[in-house]
């Protein structure tokens, strides 16, 4: 019918002028050339099957407006991917740095879940209440020990089951990161007990974790741990298979996604 | 229209829910069928976590372009899926949406009559993705093209040559479906906004939930 385009348009100018024509939303003239009836209809106007989550949208206005996300909620990932940098390290170092894993999942900043249906929302972390504010440093130092002088997680009482949930999600992770042999020995200590209550007996710990700990979360983005002594699992890692203790190079189950941007 | 938008913007941002539902009516149908090329089937999925994103982050929106903010936010929720899905996200194309085409043929290939839009946005997103994308975020989403390159990340002028190629690409397939139709119809009879019926866009639940955060 229309002759008269062999190719398209003959230039960048005249594209940008048929872009800009379908942007405006015009409607073509039926005699238009094909490109710009295209364009036209890749641009038409809403169908109504597009608008059918129109009310699960305004539910998620009205839930941010009720609960507002703090300043700082724009870069969730970051304090994630940052936390799970240093639990990385943490759990490279030790079983007693066990504890910087834990203390990051409550994670200083608060940022108290927006929506009641917190968990696996925010990603993995799922930050409780901060109760300890920005302690969160894998300090522990390279010694094979247990933990003595850190507070006790379970004790200190997150208020409510969200924040519970998070701790012992963060002990998981840190349970998980650990080599076979460290985790025997970290099930005795005081810091993963309420992880043996919660998981039902020390035998139960692995699987109770390997369910608890999602092994990937839209959002959770830990990058490669820039440490070089990353040779080790990382915390999230969920398929830390009780194998050969300490190997070095256990990073194939890396589970989450690279970071969102 | 876009001052508009900015008001709607701000009555949102002050709690209004009939501009955020005047929002979502607006831009909603460009996001989707922007995600429609960038992970297919899953459109509406990731749209939807877009919209979470949007609700929640609205209050930080200081200005700019509204459109591209969101556009921004709906991308980025394409390419965490599309890595969740270990796929690579320079490959785009929806292979759904190419063989639905075939079976939305008729449609298409009278190309010099009436195309559909879903048969518009399947050609478009069988482009290379850099074409696609230009072309989508500024006749479909309605950027200009500085503002395109912003969200994509290139140049302005990288984007109108993307833009300029994949047209040109376009108007070839066109010819091709047009001159295997051997084409002496009379273009008057067409109705100016052409749609087809969306039937694969069946509203479906909303399964992933999640991410309020």
């Amino acid at each position: 019918m229309n002759f008269r385009r062999s190719d398209g348009p003959a230039d960048r100018a005249e594209s940008e002028r048929l872009l800009d024509t379908a942007r405006t939303g015009t409607p073509p003239e039926p005699t238009a050339d094909p490109l710009a009836l295209l364009l036209a209809a890749a641009a038409a106007p809403a169908d109504p099957g597009e608008l059918t989550g129109e009310e699960r949208a305004v539910a998620a206005f009205r839930a941010a407006r009720a609960n507002p996300a703090p300043a700082a909620a724009p870069r969730p990932r970051h304090r994630f991917r940052v936390g799970a940098v240093l639990a990385g390290v943490a759990a490279t170092a030790t079983a007693g740095a066990a504890f910087a894993a834990v203390s990051l999942d409550r994670n200083p900043e608060p940022a108290p879940p927006p929506v009641p249906a917190t968990s696996g929302s925010t990603g993995a972390s799922g930050p409780g209440t901060p109760t300890h504010s920005g302690g969160a440093t894998p300090s522990g130092g390279p010694s094979g020990g247990i933990p003595s002088t850190a507070p006790t997680p379970g004790g200190s009482g997150g208020p409510g089951r969200p924040a519970d949930a998070a701790q012992l999600a963060g002990l998981c992770r840190a349970y998980l990161a650990k080599s076979d042999r460290q985790r025997a020995r970290a099930l005795e200590t005081d810091v993963f007990a309420d992880l043996v209550s919660a998981a039902g007996g020390a035998d139960r710990v692995e699987d109770y974790c390997l369910a608890l700990v999602p092994e990937k979360s839209p959002e959770a983005a830990p990058p490669e741990p820039a440490s070089p002594r990353a040779a080790s699992p990382k915390p999230s890692a969920h398929k830390a298979t009780p194998s050969a203790p300490a190997a070095p190079t256990r990073r194939t189950g890396r589970p989450t996604t690279a970071p969102g941007r | 229209m876009t001052g508009e938008l900015n008001e709607a913007v701000a009555a949102a941002q002050a709690g209004d829910e009939e501009a955020f539902r005047f929002l979502y009516r607006s831009l909603q149908p460009g996001l989707l069928r922007y995600l429609t090329a960038l992970v297919g089937a899953d459109a509406e999925d990731v749209a939807s976590e877009a919209w979470l994103q949007i609700s929640r982050d609205l209050p930080s929106f200081t200005g700019g372009e509204f459109r591209a903010w969101t556009v921004t936010i709906a991308r980025n929720r394409a390419m965490d899926h599309l890595r969740r899905q270990r796929r690579r996200p320079a490959l785009p194309v929806p292979v759904q949406a190419l063989s639905e085409l075939a079976g939305d043929a008729d449609t298409a290939e009278r190309a010099g009559e009436t195309i559909g839009t879903d048969s518009a946005l399947a050609l478009i997103a069988s482009l290379p993705p850099r074409e696609a994308e230009a072309v989508l975020l500024r006749a479909v989403i309605g950027l200009d093209a500085e503002t395109a390159g912003r969200v994509l990340g290139r140049r302005a002028g990288a984007v109108r040559t993307a833009a300029h190629r994949g047209l040109r690409r376009l108007a070839a397939m066109l010819q091709r479906t047009d001159a295997d139709q051997s084409s002496d119809q009379a273009g008057g009879a067409t109705p100016p906004r052409p749609r087809t019926g969306r039937g694969r866009q069946a509203p479906q639940a909303p399964k992933a939930e999640p991410a309020d955060g």
